[in-house]
């Protein structure tokens, strides 16, 4: 199976620099689990058998970082994965009822991928971003603020969702 | 009522880059530092009565003078990992003000014989990771950082560390093992961080807030800065306000401001038609006060804790008539149960246990006998963990229920909604 | 050293213990999941809370240094309430399969509940849902549901055994042990972590579902194994041993033991064992009695002549039987051809770093020293000429007790038997001797649990052993079998009985097997 996975030869290049780059090897999982999750849109386990060899860390330790963290996905998403916040002053302004309502546009439930793979839709935490409740983040793109349904349905389109 | 230290040039946007930084007096402060002993410096913050601005409010100096004083390498850490939920003021802060925070961490490095320090920002603050990781750069090509700083033999490296979706590590210990390229849980203490950090040696990490603000102490001198505040709480605090205000948004102002001159005066009240009903005060984690609390209270370390509350990290939820305690509460239990690392064992099974409980009674499953339970099991969550988390999830739990028990108690009566309030997700 | 009191009585410890150290030192019960003495700190349990004289919160114990003057106690009423919810929840999330449970009868739960628990539960919450019966290698099964996260089967494999192969991956409720892709717990050390496993998450795909440990009784001993000699418990019933587990010795193996020595109970039962004295050769055997095989060998060494004796050791016995050996060989035969097989001479000074090690028997050292103590040298190639030469007429082989370890055991049976009489004493049945063509007695002899003595390790240490139970009753020690062989008497009314064997299960053997 892990033949099946590889990286591009920038991605290896740059997990190659992290390693230099902290006081420890361990410092670049992370960021090499988003360079991997940038490449493949998830981190599959065949990345996690890579980066062992390719960081010489053991796997497992890999894997507890890979499931710590929630911004690594480990089942594969939609190529826009739309997370809207619904932590207290989101809920309090709207959050909700705005993943109520880019579900039902798109078709799909909390935590589903659209059929076509194009769009997965998460609530998440407090994104830090409460005075433009409510908000949402696409992808690890710049935050999308102060929303309705319709702005937020139209700056999706817009990108192409 | 606003006094813009830390914020006086947010509005510009070329604040945010070296050269619109240094027309505004950026790194001046910094040569003036450079030239100053370490332990003045050190002395200067000390006598502010700066104090964390993260959360637990920490004399800076004090945590500081907890380092060895000897050769032994060292480290310091910015929180950058904002995550309590309502607050946003250091991300407007690595926007708008970068500079102003690099400044800030290198003489505080500086002071405390530092030579390399990272900044950790939440992963999800990509636009803040960028702008900070620039800032950097520009500082470097100025000579703000790496060898020999502006003549005066001091070398300090700045790096830049993003975080991946973990609340845990804005605790301090979790961050510096999230930094080690661990799991971000917080370490057994002792040893203390100052003593055994990052890597097992000494570490000091304060919030975003916290190293700017040192830049201003150097600049006007702590004398100057304590007139700002109160005498225990100094200074001016950056407070990020949300929920049911007309202007949210970050402001600054001094300690010791009233809670109800924040919420009428500078953030414009609530919508027309609706009533105060709660306030928030210091983040999701700091019990909530009634809205006749909210209008005794002012906002420092000492008036909310009085008050049975806390400042937090300057957070403030204002909570108006439409809104359901009880979907509050289980949408703020969600979160710890979401958050929690799970290694010690009364947090991970009692922030599970609390949000079903909640949970169970939004859905109008409740029972008279759960809120005597909610307070039994949140109190044995509290100072039995390594880390504040479970704390954090057991005080707003304690403080729903009591405060609004019989909202709760109509509620488990009715099995749904009291008064007003949104549809449970 | 610090003077310290724990729950009002005051003891001294060493400099930098930790309380929860004071506490077994003082004897003192103290409820604990996480913390083990051989591994690091992880204060993640929560249940080792006291209460310091002079402290306002709680602390643990396991990561509390003593100070002189320190008073302790976990008998106050906030201790108390603290550890009672401590367990509530430790278990809210816990299946309470005890029932089918492997661990049930030696586990922390079960036994700390009783000790500082005895409470209604007031959780009534759906439980967390995870995965059973995951199969995490070779030997190791895995419930999700019953383990409590305490790490410390991570903490192994990470610090003692340093493979590692666990994490617990996800957090809060969901957190779970477990290995990743392509690397399961795979090491020579893997079943320590059942051993470590303070509930019944972690099984031994060994043991599980074999016993309840309520019906076995155990055995101090030490490990045949290999030369390292590791202390150990063995536990069996009056079916036969069923699993072999550390016994903690500092100087020698700390807290740990590995997976290839809890092996050797498996020769000792019944199945394996040679269960009376055979006399004859291929096609043409006689069963006979112990005390018959064994006479007659007798009178046939005492009628070659001792130049035509060679009297071949393995490291697999004890010194006092050696002494015997030696002494009857020797002194009273006047044997001077004796020899000393050594199984594998290629790997005997192998190491992998923590125990195991690559001489293969339990007292090589003790062999070594009987032959220095009594003046003897043998070589190999002697041996074999002798035989080819039909310089020996008589071989007389203490053969191993652990075949598995002697790869050349066949090939050395078939050049022993050219000699014209061959006498075996072996623990176990072995094909092999049984298509033998010269005059052969195969006497019956005990395994290290069914006989005191002692081996000599590696390092030359001294380690005594008690007899644990008997399998196979009429199986001498070699000491018994020297003096029989010399024609004097033994104590017949001292020797043991036996073990029953298996008991047929007729549930099972009327509806076939499960």
């Amino acid at each position: 199976m892990a033949s099946t996975f590889s990286m591009s030869a920038e991605g290896l290049a740059f997990i190659k620099k992290e390693l230099t780059r902290y006081e420890t090897p361990y410092s670049a999982i992370i960021p090499s689990l988003f360079r991997v999750q940038a490449e493949h849109g998830w981190v599959p386990p065949e990345a996690v058998v890579l980066l062992g060899k390719t960081l010489n860390l053991p796997e497992a330790h890999i894997n507890e970082v890979l499931y710590f963290y929630t911004m690594f996905n480990t089942k594969p998403v939609g190529k826009f994965h739309i997370q809207v916040c619904t932590n207290i002053s989101c809920a309090m302004n709207g959050g909700r009822e705005l993943t109520q309502a880019l579900c039902k546009h798109y078709g799909v439930e909390v935590g589903q991928t659209s059929a076509d793979g194009k769009v997965t839709i998460n609530k998440v935490e407090c994104l830090g971003s409460c005075d433009t409740a409510p908000m949402m983040q696409v992808n690890a793109d710049s935050y999308l603020e102060n929303l309705t349904p319709e702005s937020a349905i139209k700056k999706l389109k817009e990108m192409g969702a | 009522m606003q006094v813009k230290l830390l914020s006086e040039h947010y509005d510009k946007p070329e604040f945010q880059t070296l050269g619109g930084y240094e027309r505004h007096g950026g790194y001046v402060v910094l040569a003036k530092a450079l030239k100053m002993d370490p332990n003045a410096i050190i002395e200067e913050v000390k006598a502010s009565g700066l104090r964390g601005r993260g959360g637990a409010g920490f004399p800076t100096g004090t945590k500081w003078s907890f380092l060895p004083k000897n050769g032994e390498p060292r480290y310091l850490l910015c929180n950058a990992d904002e995550g309590e939920p309502g607050t946003f003021k250091d991300r407007v802060m690595m926007e708008k003000a970068p500079h102003q925070l690099i400044e800030g961490m290198i003489m505080s490095s500086f002071a405390i014989g530092c030579k390399k320090s990272y900044i950790y920002i939440r992963g999800e603050y990509t636009d803040s990771l960028r702008i900070v990781g620039k800032a950097i750069q520009e500082a470097y090509k100025a000579g703000y950082l790496g060898k020999n700083i502006l003549g005066s033999g001091f070398d300090h490296d700045m790096d830049v560390y993003s975080g991946a979706g973990a609340y845990i590590c804005g605790e301090e210990t979790g961050m510096i093992s999230s930094l080690e390229g661990l799991k971000g849980q917080p370490k057994l203490k002792p040893p203390f961080p100052a003593v055994q950090g990052y890597l097992r040696k000494p570490t000091i990490v304060n919030n975003v807030e916290t190293l700017a603000a040192v830049k201003y102490i150097i600049r006007d001198g702590a004398a100057s800065y304590r007139k700002h505040g109160t005498e225990k709480s100094a200074g001016t605090k950056l407070f990020s306000v949300s929920g049911n205000v007309q202007r949210p948004g970050t402001y600054e102002v001094p300690l010791g401001l009233p809670l109800k001159v924040l919420i009428n005066d500078i953030c414009g009240g609530l919508k027309p038609g609706r009533k105060l009903k709660a306030v928030i005060p210091g983040g999701s984690s700091a019990p909530i006060l009634t809205a006749d609390e909210a209008n005794k209270v002012t906002m420092d370390y000492e008036a909310l804790a009085q008050m049975g509350s806390m400042l937090g990290s300057g957070a403030v939820i204002v909570i108006d008539d439409s809104n359901c305690m009880v979907d509050m509460l289980s949408t703020i239990m969600h979160f710890y149960h979401h958050e929690s690392c799970g290694q010690c064992t009364p947090c991970r099974e009692g922030t599970g246990w609390l949000n079903k409980i909640t949970h169970r009674i939004a859905h109008g499953h409740g029972e008279s006998k759960d809120i005597e339970l909610i307070k039994k099991v949140s109190e044995q969550m509290m100072g039995k963990t390594i880390c504040a988390l479970s704390d954090a999830a057991a005080m707003p739990a304690i403080s729903f229920v009591t405060k609004f028990r019989d909202e709760f108690e109509t509620y488990i009566k009715k099995g749904q909604l009291g008064a007003g309030g949104a549809a449970h997700a | 050293m610090p003077k310290i009191k724990v729950n009002g009585q005051e003891i001294e410890v060493p400099e930098k213990s930790t309380v929860i150290q004071a506490f077994k030192q003082a004897g003192v019960d103290i409820c604990h999941y996480c913390w083990h003495p051989g591994l690091s700190i992880a204060g993640v349990c929560r249940l080792c809370m006291v209460q310091v004289e002079g402290m306002p919160k709680l602390q643990i114990a396991c990561n509390t240094e003593v100070k002189e003057g320190m008073s302790v106690n976990n008998t106050s009423d906030v201790v108390k309430e603290t550890v009672k919810w401590g367990l509530d929840f430790h278990l809210i999330n816990h299946p309470l399969d005890c029932p089918i449970c492997d661990q049930a009868g030696e586990c922390g739960l079960q036994d700390q509940y009783m000790q500082f628990g005895s409470y209604d539960p007031e959780m009534a919450e759906p439980k967390v849902k995870k995965s059973k019966a995951v199969d995490l290698g070779p030997t190791v099964m895995l419930d999700k549901e019953r383990c409590i996260l305490c790490s410390r089967c991570v903490r192994f494999t990470d610090e003692v055994s340093k493979t590692n192969e666990l994490g617990i991956f996800n957090r809060g409720d969901r957190s779970e042990i477990g290995t990743v892709q392509g690397k399961p717990l795979d090491n020579n050390y893997s079943l320590n972590t059942v051993d470590i496993c303070p509930v019944g998450a972690l099984t031994s795909k060994d043991f599980r579902f074999r016993q309840r440990v309520w019906y076995l009784k155990e055995a101090d001993s030490i490990c045949p194994g290999c030369s390292t000699g590791c202390s150990v418990k063995v536990h069996y019933n009056e079916e036969g041993v069923w699993r072999v587990k550390p016994r903690v010795n500092p100087e020698v193996n700390g807290h740990w033991m590995c997976d290839v020595g809890r092996n050797t109970y498996k020769y000792v039962n019944l199945k394996s064992r040679l269960l009376s004295g055979k006399v004859g050769k291929r096609d043409l055997w006689q069963e006979v009695s112990v005390e018959d095989a064994v006479r007659s060998a007798g009178l046939k060494l005492r009628e070659t002549s001792p130049d035509a004796i060679a009297v071949v050791y393995t490291g697999q016995y004890t010194n006092e039987e050696y002494a015997s050996a030696f002494k009857f060989f020797k002194e009273e035969l006047k044997v001077k051809n004796v020899f000393h097989w050594l199984n594998n001479p290629e790997k005997v000074n192998e190491f992998d770093g923590l125990l195991f090690r690559g001489d293969r028997n339990p007292n090589t050292k003790g062999l070594e020293n009987a032959f220095a103590s009594f003046g003897a040298k043998g070589s190999w190639d002697n041996l074999q000429a002798g035989i080819n030469g039909r310089k020996f007429k008589t071989v007389i082989v203490f053969g191993p007790e652990d075949q598995s370890v002697f790869p050349d055991l066949d090939e050395k049976i078939k050049m022993f038997s050219q000699a014209e009489n061959l006498i075996w004493l072996t623990a176990c049945a072995n094909k092999s001797l049984d298509s033998v063509g010269g005059e052969t007695w195969q006497i019956p002899v005990k395994t290290y649990i069914e006989k005191a003595g002692s081996f000599t390790n590696f390092q030359g240490k001294v380690q005594d052993f008690k007899a644990g139970t008997t399998i196979v009753p009429q199986a001498l020690s070699v000491s018994e079998a020297v003096e029989l062989m010399a024609g004097r008497e033994i104590n017949w009314n001292l020797r043991p009985r036996g073990v029953g064997g298996p008991k047929t299960n007729y549930a099972v053997s009327d509806r076939g097997e499960l």
